[in-house]
């Protein structure tokens, strides 16, 4: 049973017939499904570089860049905290593990 | 087209129709993209999917950007090699009159602001689009067989507090003729796209709505009850089996008139 770690999140890929199913822990410490039924007949090695490749296309990681925002009520300063916004245009996906994010930015 | 084996792809999957969309075809044997805004619904959903023994993935986005289209179309890839199907079933409504006025003074108090216009159209026009346009694409790069769904609305004639609402479902019943005249024209066969206009329908939103007025608008229904989500997926199914279905919109209301008699 594949572990994942993407993103600071922990994922599972896990047999399921022939199949394999994605899953993930939620901050809860509860589980849910990501994916179910995936990849028939492959191995477990092939099966986890299958499932690294979605995870990463299904949960992108990104970073938005805003400026100050007055009316905005969670502020410290002039830095506005906002949750990621996957459609604005500065966002940007990140692919790679979070232990292999750049130095510099 | 077989749904056996077909793999589809449902925005709005995680609730209403979309859901049972998602159930239904996944219940037939299709492999199915659950394509949503909230991810809470993805996961009952596709919890529910694995407990019917179907294959499912699940996909948090928001259907009016680009880049989001884009990335659900390539992790329904990564997940199934394919693509058969496609239904945009994510919709929202920002329901208001053009103009208020002012009882005293009979002047305008009030007009629909432009972000209750352009956030309706930015979902259920421009997010539709980009779901059929994107999902073409790779069914056409693929070479595999397929059906577009862009989902429409009975209310297309134009419903009164729903100008931006009527506006895009207008416009999407009319993408079935100008898709499937335009892949005519580039020598495109396999694939067909046919639209669905829902009447009112048995969604949380409709049930959960203040029920004096639920039963006003059941009055008009010659069936006597809101549509199931069911019973549109069954018929989005047979759909997929029937290919002489094509470049046309089917209305599903069950009987929905206007007051006198006259069917709408």
């Amino acid at each position: 049973m594949p572990s994942l770690l993407y993103n600071d999140m922990q994922f599972s890929v896990e047999p399921s017939g022939d199949r394999w199913d994605i899953s993930y822990k939620l901050p809860s410490g509860a589980s849910a499904l990501a994916a179910a039924g995936l990849f028939p007949g492959l191995s477990e090695a092939d099966a986890a570089v299958r499932a690294l490749a979605l995870v990463k296309t299904i949960f992108p990681v990104g970073i938005k860049s805003v400026g100050p925002d007055v009316t905005h009520p969670n502020r410290i300063g002039d830095l506005k905290i906002v949750g990621p916004d996957v459609t604005h245009p500065n966002f940007i996906y990140w692919d790679k593990d979070s232990v292999s994010s750049p130095k510099t930015l | 087209m077989e749904i056996k084996g077909s793999v589809a792809l449902v925005t709005g999957g995680g609730n209403g129709i979309g859901e049972a969309v998602v159930k239904h075809l996944a219940k037939a044997g299709a492999k199915v993209a659950v394509v949503d805004m909230v991810q809470k619904n993805i996961d009952r959903v596709i919890k529910d999917i694995k407990a019917m023994g179907g294959e499912a993935v699940g996909i948090q986005a928001n259907v009016t950007s680009e880049a989001d289209t884009a990335r659900y179309i390539k992790g329904t890839l990564e997940a199934f090699g394919q693509l058969n199907i496609a239904v945009s079933c994510a919709g929202i409504i920002r329901d208001g009159t053009m103009l208020s006025l002012d009882k005293e003074t009979g002047k305008v108090s009030k007009k629909l602001g432009l972000d209750k216009w352009q956030a309706v159209i930015d979902t259920n026009l421009t997010g539709t689009f980009l779901t059929m346009r994107d999902a073409a694409e790779a069914m056409v790069n693929g070479g595999w067989p397929g059906l577009l769904v862009p989902i429409s609305s009975v209310n297309k004639v134009g419903q009164v507090g729903q100008i931006n609402y009527s506006s895009a479902k207008v416009a999407d019943a009319l993408m079935p003729k100008i898709i499937v005249g335009e892949f005519l024209m580039r020598g495109i066969r396999n694939i067909r796209c046919v639209a669905i206009a829902p009447g009112y329908t048995a969604t949380p939103m409709l049930t959960g709505m203040n029920q004096d007025a639920l039963k006003a608008i059941l009055e008009d229904v010659h069936l006597g009850r809101l549509v199931a989500p069911e019973e549109i997926a069954s018929l989005i199914s047979y759909c997929v089996e029937n290919e002489a279905l094509n470049a046309t919109t089917i209305e599903i209301t069950g009987g929905l008139c206007y007051p006198r008699g006259i069917a709408k």
